[in-house]
Formats: C-alpha cells, sequence, structure tokens
C-alpha cells in the first residue's frame, strides 16, 4: 500500500524495500542491506524541497481515516464480507484501496495547494498536475466535507480557499 | 565529487533483522554504514506514516525488516 501510494507520488516505490531476515542469519542481513545500498545509490539522492507537497500529501493519506479504516479491516472485509453482506475477494479490494488511495492522495494535493495559494481550478490543475475535470470533481467532495470553502468569483473565475 | 553516499533509514525488527544485524557486527561482517537504524519491537508496529515521515525529513531510501 504504502508502495503504491509512493508510486503516486512520484517517489517511486523502488526506495522503499522490504526484506525478511531472521536472527541467525548475518551474511543474509549484510545481503539485503548491501543489496538495498546499491539499489538506492543507483537512484540518486530524492529531491526532498521538489517533493515536499508531494510528501506532506502522502502523510496526509496514510494519517488520514479512510486509508486507516480501509487497511484495517482488509482481513474481515475480504474474508467475512462489509456490513451491508456483500463479500469481496482481495482482487476487488486492491482494487478499491487502489482508487481510494488515489483520490485521497490527490485531494490532499488540491488542499495542499490551495494552501499554498493556488486559488482557481485552472492553477490547482497546473500546480499538481491533474487534470481540470478531476480537480473539480474533488474539489466539490472537498467542499462537502467542509476542508474547502468556495469564496466568490474573481475574473468570472470561482475562486477557492483552504480552512 | 565525493560518490553520492545516500542515506537510508533501516526499521529492524528487535527479535529477527536487529538480531541479524547485531550477529553480523559480532562475526565481523563488513556492510555498507549508509544505514540508520531504528529499532522496533515488531516490524508491524512501523507505520506507513514513519515511512513517509522517514522521506520528509531527508533520507533517500527506507528498508523495513523483520
Amino acid at each position: 500500500m504504502t508502495q503504491k501510494l509512493l508510486d503516486l507520488s512520484g517517489i517511486g516505490k523502488d526506495r522503499l524495500h522490504f526484506a525478511w531476515v531472521s536472527s541467525a542469519e548475518a551474511q543474509r542481513f549484510v545481503d539485503v542491506v548491501n543489496e538495498t545500498t546499491a539499489s538506492i545509490k543507483a537512484m540518486g539522492a530524492l529531491d526532498a524541497e521538489r517533493f515536499a507537497l508531494n510528501l506532506e500529501a502522502s502523510e496526509l493519506t496514510v494519517s488520514g481515516e479512510t486509508i486507516r479504516w480501509l487497511v484495517g479491516k482488509e482481513v474481515s472485509i475480504t474474508t467475512k464480507g462489509d456490513v451491508y453482506g456483500r463479500s469481496w475477494n482481495e482482487e476487488k479490494y486492491e482494487t478499491v484501496l487502489h482508487s481510494e488511495l488515489e483520490r485521497e492522495y490527490q485531494k490532499n494535493l488540491i488542499y495542499l495547494a490551495i494552501r499554498e495559494g493556488a486559488s482557481s481550478v485552472r492553477d490547482i490543475s497546473a500546480k499538481i498536475d491533474v487534470d481540470l475535470l478531476r480537480v473539480s470533481y474533488l474539489l466539490a467532495d472537498l467542499e462537502r466535507t467542509n476542508l474547502v470553502e468556495f469564496t466568490g468569483m474573481q475574473d468570472s473565475k470561482p475562486v477557492f480557499a483552504a480552512l | 565529487m565525493a560518490e553520492f553516499e545516500p542515506k537510508i533509514v533501516a526499521f529492524l525488527c528487535n527479535w529477527c533483522a536487529y538480531a541479524g544485524a547485531d550477529l553480523a557486527g559480532v562475526s565481523r561482517l563488513q556492510y555498507p554504514a549508509n544505514m540508520r537504524t531504528v529499532r522496533v519491537m515488531c516490524s508491524g508496529r512501523v507505520d506507513p506514516v514513519f515511512i513517509v515521515k522517514a522521506f520528509r525529513e531527508g533520507c533517500d531510501g527506507v528498508l523495513v525488516s523483520g
């Protein structure tokens, strides 16, 4: 899940490694460390400045309620079904998780972009590189949850503010 | 310019990988010094927030090992 999110935010899932090493396997640990270091070295330094907004949006996403509930409920949803009695297979769960992740991430990006001073849909879209239609769709969502406010028109463009 | 040395944060489980790292030290196996180790009591303790936070604080890679 976190690797997917890192891919979404442009950091790339390859910067995050997972490995299982038992306490008796010193040699294996050394191999894993060597491998990880080599692959990160090959990728070069991460420009945290450039990705500041993306990283902040990612952090908001993984600390947000929607994703935490969805991930926490994975086993119960895929084995026992949801509260409406529908059963989900793992594939469907993964699809939903992925689209929710994308949605939450983009919503957080929009929120941050507005906070940084972008106000019209066009500005926001240009700043975060998400297409216009998607931005306005998600803005309506953010407005409903009282994270963003419509403050009026300026040069016949709607203007938004972060709350 | 000197060769790029990445900063890598490693979350190691106390009972598995951390003990493995300890053993690697005791048996004098050489490994790169790019790792900044964080010992956790279980790799399940590692929250995605920690990982994103590590990137935000300026590390280049994260390893979670249990």
